[in-house]
């Protein structure tokens, strides 16, 4: 363990792969300092876990009716969250519900912010004509409430999670590009990108090799800071039936379907609902200390 | 013929709507293997003279010539292994994410040369040339010090093997016992690889340290050329490169 610890904190690396590690440590440390991203942390972990996990986690089929024991109330025998209106365990909807909320949360991490990122280094880069054809679009796009523009997008092509994605990643993109655009402008003029550049550097070699990496820290902080409206996003296209459809366990859609016994059977709708809350939550306190960890600002000294 | 010629050199920026013009009408000539001062104030255009060879800078107009051909208006990849360039800051020119490695490694991937091992071999040479260990090989610049930082640059630019180097005030960004250091290292390499310097300074002692010949320069335009023994005589005809002379003779009395 000292030994790894001593290979981590090595002033003089032997290999790229040992800085890059040394690197990640002090990063590491630098979050483990705060305890309300530990926290964040601790809760995305959960989440993870509860998906890989589901059919060992959860006590019941998420799909499995059982009209005799419809509405049960948390801490009933056998269903600790109680059961919806066709008696299918909450419990376990929820945990399967987990791997529903990530699937959207991944596509949606993979499209959104890489089409932002290249959209706004390119547009910040080359300046000019370019970047004011790429910024006037990416205003029209951001004059759109995003979930009215989802719904447009969902009503066109159709209900569905995959659509629903599409839809999120389509409206969700460009604050990433503005983020990378305003991130590039301060370094497009920086002596080593002139330096590289008086090597002889093409410009895609300039914005992949030289300019993105300094736009993808407050990307991704954006990014872990967004995924709560994300998955409200989700969660909201599903509870309007527009995104994932029943009988699957989305959360949205979950919190849909319990709205009409919300004051008898409170708990149907409600425990989605602090699913959803406590997901967002771990996203956000996750983000704010990456913040600290990766804003180019606080990192260099 | 001179290496570098320089032309009735005009160079106009467009600064806040108004024209700035920034060098007007320089004319020098560097040699094969000369090293070549430009002094003046802070704001004089010595910078934007090696801006201008490196395509950063608008001309408007004369011409640069080097080997007596006139540049390409866009500076191609052969320009980039004829003419390399080192940065006033050591802290604004290597790029922050970078390690050494990759800073290093960098020229000789844009030119396609020397891949795997032989990568290795020449980065670790490089460094050494520079007077730096194989240990600084993987670190990022924020563990480096200033003047390790500006020792990385400098192997950076030769990299690529050119024949002329541009130095943008190379020490002003650096402690005073530093400084002569890295003054020394460049004499060194230029002599070991027999480069051809155009070094600006707003520092005559350090001219007078580096260079054979050298020209003043002031608002934009060449006060006076001199060579390094009319310079040891003070024989200056402008009063200005004399103000200039005395007040570097002077703060280096008070520093003594």
């Amino acid at each position: 363990m000292s030994g790894l610890r001593a290979w981590l904190i090595d002033p003089a690396p032997r290999s790229p792969m040992q800085a890059r590690a040394g690197q990640l440590w002090l990063g590491w440390l630098r979050l483990a300092r705060n305890p309300l991203a530990l926290i964040g942390l601790l809760i995305i972990v959960a989440l993870l876990a509860a998906a890989a996990l589901a059919p060992w986690i959860a006590t019941h089929d998420p799909y499995a009716q059982n009209l005799a024991g419809r509405l049960q109330p948390p801490l009933s025998p056998g269903h600790w969250l109680g059961t919806d209106e066709f008696g299918r365990d909450i419990w376990s909807r929820l945990v399967h519900g987990a791997r529903i909320t990530l699937y959207i949360v991944a596509l949606v991490t993979v499209t959104a912010p890489v089409v932002g990122l290249i959209i706004g280094t390119v547009s910040g880069y080359f300046g000019g004509i370019v970047d004011t054809a790429l910024m006037r679009l990416t205003d029209i796009f951001l004059a759109f409430p995003r979930l009215i523009l989802a719904l447009a997008f969902v009503a066109a092509l159709g209900p569905g999670i995959e659509n629903a994605v599409l839809a999120i990643a389509l409206t969700a993109w460009p604050p990433y590009a503005r983020v990378a655009r305003a991130e590039t402008l301060t370094v497009r003029g920086a002596d080593f990108i002139a330096a590289v550049r008086l090597q002889g550097a093409g410009a895609g070699r300039i914005v992949v090799g030289h300019v993105m990496p300094m736009c993808v820290p407050s990307v991704i902080i954006r990014v872990t800071l967004d995924m709560a409206g994300i998955i409200l996003t989700a969660a909201g296209l599903g509870f309007l039936g527009l995104g994932a459809q029943p009988p699957l366990p989305e959360w949205g859609l979950m919190i849909a379907s319990g709205r009409k016994f919300l004051f008898e059977q409170w708990w149907v709708a409600t425990m989605p609902g602090l699913a959803i809350f406590i997901v967002s939550l771990g996203f956000n306190l996750l983000g704010d200390g990456l913040r600290d960890v990766l804003d180019p600002r606080s990192a260099t000294r | 013929m001179a290496l570098i010629e320089i032309d009735d050199l005009h160079v106009t920026f467009e600064a806040k709507g108004r024209p700035v013009h920034a060098v007007r009408g320089v004319s020098l000539a560097v040699e094969v293997r000369e090293s070549y001062g430009l002094v003046g104030e802070s704001g004089s255009g010595k910078s934007t003279i090696l801006r201008a060879i490196c395509g950063m800078a608008p001309v408007t107009g004369g011409a640069i010539r080097i080997d007596g051909r006139a540049l390409a208006p866009r500076r191609d990849r052969g320009f980039a292994r004829r003419v390399q360039m080192v940065f006033q800051d050591p802290y604004a020119s290597l790029h922050p994410r970078h390690t050494v490695d990759r800073t290093l490694g960098e020229p000789l991937a844009i030119h396609g040369l020397a891949r795997g091992a032989e990568r290795g071999r020449r980065i670790v040479q490089a460094l050494a040339d520079v007077g730096l260990d194989a240990a600084f090989r993987f670190r990022f610049p924020h563990q480096l010090s200033g003047g390790q930082r500006q020792r990385v640059a400098i192997a950076r630019a030769l990299m690529l093997e050119p024949e002329i180097l541009l130095l943008d005030e190379p020490t002003s960004a650096l402690d005073a016992s530093v400084q002569a250091e890295a003054l020394n290292l460049l004499s060194r390499l230029r002599a070991e690889r027999g480069l051809t310097f155009l070094m600006v300074s707003h520092d005559l002692a350090v001219i007078d340290h580096m260079c054979d010949r050298l020209t003043v320069m002031k608002e934009g335009r060449a006060v006076e050329n001199l060579d390094h023994a009319q310079l040891a005589r003070h024989d200056m005809k402008a009063s200005y490169t004399r103000e200039l002379f005395a007040a570097t003779t002077e703060r280096i009395a008070a520093a003594e």
